[in-house]
């Protein structure tokens, strides 16, 4: 087998609130994401997807255990993994175009290579007419294509999502999920995605990581050998959705 | 007045299947129909972007008439209450009638007003393009470098403590009675709010603004110039809007006191020879050039920053 795009080994993550109370975020977390692979991870608040998420994309440093992504020990964020925030964290000052041009402006990339990267990005996240707009112009799902198209400029071999479309309505969210579905068979990615929504890991993932809170911690790892495009209303689909709400009934009845 | 009431008619009739076919040509409709209810349409949303902007014209209109008569009833209070008011000398409290013909010799008969609105408009602008700039550059490097910020913490709030105006006296006797001293108090009155405004700014950058700039390689410089300066626009405007009006608060503190030329020293010297009309004249250049001041940036924020209007509304 290949060398995985993201290991994580043994990970913990340990907080001091203000009041200097110690909080355990993450605990005892090990996971791999293959080359080409889409995860998802999913859970109630507190259960640690967002410190897993930040320790991979090198924001905060693990505690103890190791993040290493393509082999190498994560210690900063960088161009090879993108990251799609839940609040799109655009800059407003900057055009579309401009927006997704950033990542390569660092890389201190030649004007002429940057427009045709920036074209490309822009038409495969389906925003060819809107290149010029400021973000305040722009309805939530657009905003969240060009998080998109900027997180991907810079040909990351990995994308970060956190919970990218929980602030989206429901019918732009659907569209939005088939695009990037592909997207990532188009560009061979591996997506690391963390959602709240049960329906939308058993839509998009691979694998789902379930994981529930104090101390932040795997739960369960879930299988979906459910061929793309998968249908909502298909009876296979339905059994998987079942499979993991029950965990987190589970997690409920425990928690109670 | 234009009524809205032909455009509603036109409307409902559009959309009303017994005034001849739908506003939107549907499947298997003959063409000649089609043509009929695009022209329709079309008619229609031209109705109604005029109606749109006749409307904002309107509002704009009103701003207009409605400013310029709150000016016309403040002169007639002003006109009338030295006369009603029992006990009022005209000679200290001088109605616009009266000071009209100053104001008339001073702006255009004899202009001597201008070599006084020259002087005073060059030390605010200098002053200010000093003080603001480093004020910038400043709260930049304080809001993003903690070691710089805890560095320079107590010696920049006590500094900023001591009013402008306190250190006149001692500007002087360093500068003398020149531009110089004026430029260097009102850069000194400048910095405060526009540094503690653009740190403000800085320190409290969305985090996720800094974190995908740091995803996308952004290095420490291209992340203070390209995302942290930006994101605390909002802020350093709000700090140079503060810093305008202190700049005139100690250009004038600062020509009162000893100047040879300038607005303030208009004022003091118009006191010292007891002519309160050239004293009022004074004052309604500094109001007028503080006006235009602020005029002119809202102007300039809009023109060159959209994106900024957008975010503050937010």
């Amino acid at each position: 087998m290949t060398q995985p795009a993201v290991q994580v080994r043994d990970a913990a993550k340990l907080y001091a609130s203000t009041t200097g109370a110690l909080n355990w975020a993450l605990t005892d977390v090990s996971l791999d994401i293959g080359a080409g692979e889409f995860v998802c991870a999913i859970g109630p608040s507190g259960c640690g997807k967002t410190t897993l998420l930040n320790l991979i994309a090198g924001f905060v440093q693990p505690t103890l255990g190791t993040v290493t992504a393509q082999g190498r020990p994560v210690q900063a964020p960088g161009p090879d993994r993108g990251v799609v925030f839940q609040e799109y964290a655009l800059y407003p000052w900057l055009s579309a175009r401009r927006n997704v041009e950033f990542g390569l402006r660092q890389q201190g990339l030649p004007a002429a290579q940057r427009r045709e990267r920036v074209n490309e990005m822009l038409a495969l996240t389906g925003l060819d007419k809107a290149a010029d707009r400021y973000p305040f112009e722009m309805s939530g799902g657009m905003r969240q294509r060009v998080a998109v198209a900027r997180a991907l400029a810079t040909r990351p071999q990995v994308l970060l999502m956190d919970e990218p479309f929980a602030a989206i309505d429901a019918l732009t969210r659907s569209a939005l999920q088939t695009e990037l579905l592909r997207i990532w068979q188009e560009l061979q990615l591996s997506v690391f995605f963390i959602t709240h929504n049960i329906e939308e890991a058993v839509f998009l993932a691979q694998r789902i990581v379930i994981m529930s809170p104090h101390p932040g911690r795997i739960l369960d790892i879930v299988e979906v050998d459910l061929p793309y495009p998968r249908d909502r209303g298909s009876a296979a689909f339905g059994a998987v959705y079942a499979r993991v709400s029950e965990a987190f009934t589970q997690l409920v009845q425990e928690a109670g | 007045m234009k009524t809205p009431q032909p455009l509603v008619h036109s409307v409902a009739s559009a959309f009303s299947p017994l005034a001849g076919g739908p506003a939107w040509p549907r499947e298997g409709s003959p063409p000649v129909r089609e043509d009929a209810a695009a022209q329709r349409r079309q008619r229609i949303e031209h109705d109604f972007q005029a109606e749109q902007r006749q409307q904002r014209r309107s509002g704009r209109r009103r701003q207009t008439v409605l400013g310029v008569l709150g000016v016309l009833l403040f002169l007639l209070a002003w006109e009338i209450a030295p006369r009603v008011v029992p006990g009022i000398n005209t000679k200290m409290f001088p109605p616009p009638s009266q000071v009209w013909g100053v104001f008339w010799e001073m702006t255009y008969t004899k202009g001597e007003i201008w070599p006084h609105v020259g002087a005073s408009l060059q030390r605010a602008l200098w002053g200010f393009i000093v003080g603001a700039g480093l004020g910038v550059a400043v709260g930049v490097l304080t809001g993003r470098v903690t070691v710089l910020r805890q560095l320079s913490d107590p010696v920049l709030h006590g500094l900023r403590a001591i009013p402008a105006i306190a250190i006149v006296p001692l500007a002087i006797v360093w500068f003398g009675l020149g531009d110089v001293s004026k430029v260097a108090l009102i850069a000194w009155g400048a910095f405060f709010p526009v540094w503690i405004n653009t740190f403000i700014g800085v320190r409290d950058i969305p985090a996720t603004y800094l974190r995908s700039a740091a995803t996308l390689g952004a290095g420490r410089w291209a992340t203070l110039a390209q995302v942290a300066l930006p994101a605390a626009l909002p802020f350093v405007f709000a700090g140079l809007r503060h810093a305008t009006a202190t700049a005139f608060v100690v250009l004038v503190a600062a020509e009162l006191v000893g100047a040879e030329e300038g607005l303030g020293f208009l004022i003091s010297f118009a006191h010292l020879v007891f002519r309160v009309d050239v004293m009022f004249v004074g004052l309604l250049y500094l109001g007028a050039i503080g006006f235009a001041a602020d005029q002119l940036f809202a102007w300039a924020l809009h023109r060159f920053f959209p994106w900024y209007g957008a975010e503050a509304r937010r």
